[in-house]
């Protein structure tokens, strides 16, 4: 048994990542969904703001008295549910990535200066990190749509200067970590500048723990997005986002459950996959070894 | 030969502050206190003592790691501080005790041996690459290594690369912080052997840290006994592992343990109370666990007794010389 278990142990690292199912699966997910953000225009059967009031809310493929040209039925606008969906993936997916790659600047630049200064450079990111922490998102976004009105650019920026918390905090203690291992003092007793140090000694060992961070921003930006929107604060209407689908929806949920549902498994899904994939690409970036 | 010094240490100080917290006390922690020292060029000088005595401390000083509080290092006649980074990496280099801790585990073994040459930034590339195969096959690398991760290598050939990357610049002085440590024992002389060839190879000045008197005793030339953040004994190998002088060093030497089983573990009559460099003990700083300490080992500080090439700071070592 012992045997086994170091084996596995010393072979872990690059392989065991795409050794697993769960890997595959979320690269699936988000490989599709990506697709499908990409080549939207190509790919939806109708136009998602095109509304037909003689055609509201039929029912998806699966039931009964449906339209073979709307496959996931239409809403109650009588807009084809499938191309607003494909639409929608590209609000999230659009959203997920440019707030994750904001966020993720601010954080890792605010966290890994932090932690290699450390002293009172440290002192001011940690106060810097706790004001953060103190601040709602929700209000933020209450008080940023109420003073500017709303907007997929507002929403991006207002997420991606509020979400960096989790990325410097990360940055930050694995920067403290690997400054202190003896490669970077013998990379500064070699004559290295502090850029070049931190650059290539430092980033890329602390790599695998910021992208399984970012994989974990890019799914609570989609799911915050939706939350937003289902509030009325994130993207305004008729842009089809899957959060203000489900707003939309819910007063026809006791009638027509599945107009709810569609977008409600489509988030499901993307976000799952893409913490799957997340802890494939941990996997992946680990050196092999486990010290 | 210059009379110059390969590395002078002038009443080096250096203090860390630990947090007490938020409603605690800052207590200062006196890693190394007023220590002087020269090594002379070309010799090996062998520093000694338990763990937590601040010897680590003093090699970071010494390659300049860490700045001193109080007091200034020298290498080669000049002053640490303020040292162009390319020129004091050519003069001194360190090898580290752990070697997997030592190589950066996501660049290959080329690129960690030529990283000082890089640094230097006035090698053409294929210079650095036949300098790079060249000091590789010097430590006894194959130079297809160059091309590995350090996970795919074993302890002592990583040690052989640290070793490498200290001495591809050519440097002066070679920092040795406890290089032989972390090896297993077969390992272990072929890395001490390997250090001596290249000492002797291209006329290096060693300072070597090692907790394991075996390994100081076959080579230094002269060994320094660190008990608290200070100095309390240096003298020449020979003579210090003759006729030691302060009973710390004594107690050193009797801790050795003697490859017959039965004899356990040796009792040298230090007692268990192990020192806290937070809180250090008034008048001589080894008074509490000393087994021959007097009345006034607990009050007033010893004072430095220093001959040609020996010194110690011990009062029974003045009552010994009256």
């Amino acid at each position: 048994m012992t045997d086994i278990a170091v084996v596995s142990v010393t072979t872990a690292g690059p392989r065991r990542g795409w050794r697993s199912l769960g890997t595959w699966l979320g690269a699936a997910v988000v490989g599709i969904t990506l697709f499908a953000a990409i080549f939207g225009p190509w790919l939806a059967p109708h136009d998602p703001f095109t509304q037909d009031l003689t055609r509201r809310l039929l029912p998806p493929f699966w039931m009964d008295g449906t339209d073979p040209a709307h496959p996931f039925g239409t809403d109650q606008l009588g807009r084809d549910y499938l191309s607003r969906l494909i639409y929608g993936a590209r609000i999230s997916m659009l959203i997920g990535i440019a707030v994750t790659i904001t966020s993720g600047v601010i954080g890792i630049v605010l966290g890994v200066i932090g932690g290699f200064a450390g002293g009172k450079v440290d002192d001011a990111v940690l106060f810097a990190i706790t004001c953060r922490l103190s601040i709602p998102v929700v209000l933020v976004a209450l008080a940023v749509v109420g003073l500017l009105g709303s907007s997929l650019t507002l929403l991006v920026l207002t997420l991606g200067l509020l979400l960096w918390d989790r990325f410097a905090v990360v940055a930050r203690s694995t920067t403290m970590q690997v400054r202190n291992l003896d490669f970077v003092a013998a990379a500064w007793c070699a004559g290295c500048s502090r850029g070049y140090i931190l650059a290539r000694e430092v980033l890329p060992n602390i790599a695998s723990h910021l992208a399984v961070v970012a994989t974990l921003e890019i799914a609570l930006a989609i799911l915050l997005e939706a939350a937003l929107s289902f509030l009325g604060l994130g993207v305004p209407p008729p842009l089809p986002s899957w959060g203000l689908m489900i707003a939309e929806a819910k007063e026809y949920m006791f009638f027509s459950p599945w107009v709810i549902m569609i977008p409600g498994v489509a988030l499901f899904v993307l976000v799952f996959g893409i913490n799957l994939l997340g802890d494939g690409l941990r996997d992946l970036l680990g050196t092999g070894e486990r010290s | 030969m210059s009379a110059t010094p390969a590395i002078e240490v002038k009443s080096a100080r250096r203090t860390f502050r630990t947090s007490g917290g938020l409603f605690g006390t800052a207590r200062e922690v006196v890693a190394v206190d007023d220590v002087s020292l020269a090594v002379p060029a070309g010799s090996v000088l062998g520093i000694v003592g338990e763990s937590g005595c601040g010897k680590s401390t003093l090699a970071r000083l010494i390659l300049g790691l860490l700045p001193t509080t109080a007091g200034e290092v020298l290498v080669d006649g000049q002053r640490l501080d303020g040292m162009d980074r390319r020129f004091r990496a050519e003069l001194i280099q360190p090898v580290f005790q752990d070697p997997f801790a030592s190589l950066n585990p996501r660049r290959r073994i080329g690129d960690i041996v030529a990283l000082p040459l890089v640094a230097q930034g006035k090698f053409a590339g294929a210079e650095i690459g036949r300098k790079v195969a060249e000091m590789l096959e010097r430590v006894g690398l194959a130079s297809d290594m160059a091309g590995r991760l350090p996970a795919e290598l074993s302890g002592g050939q990583r040690q052989r690369v640290a070793i490498a990357r200290a001495l591809i610049l050519r440097p002066r002085i070679v920092v040795c912080d406890e290089p032989t440590s972390a090896l297993d024992v077969s390992v272990q002389a072929q890395i001490l052997n390997l250090l001596a060839e290249l000492r002797r190879e291209f006329n290096l000045t060693y300072l070597f840290i090692s907790h394991n008197l075996a390994v100081v005793e076959h080579v230094a030339t002269e060994v320094a006994v660190m008990y608290l953040g200070r100095i309390v004994e240096q003298a020449p190998t020979a003579e210090l592992f003759h006729a030691p002088r302060h009973p710390y060093t004594r107690a050193l030497l009797a801790s050795v343990l003697t490859p017959e089983p039965g004899l356990g573990v040796p009792d040298v009559g230090l007692g268990d109370i192990l020192p806290d460099p937070a809180n250090i003990p008034p008048g001589c700083r080894f008074h509490p666990r000393c087994p021959v300490a007097i009345e006034r080992c607990g009050s007033v500080a010893p004072p430095l007794l220093a001959a040609a090439h020996s010194r110690v700071e011990c009062h029974l070592a003045v009552a010994g010389a009256a």
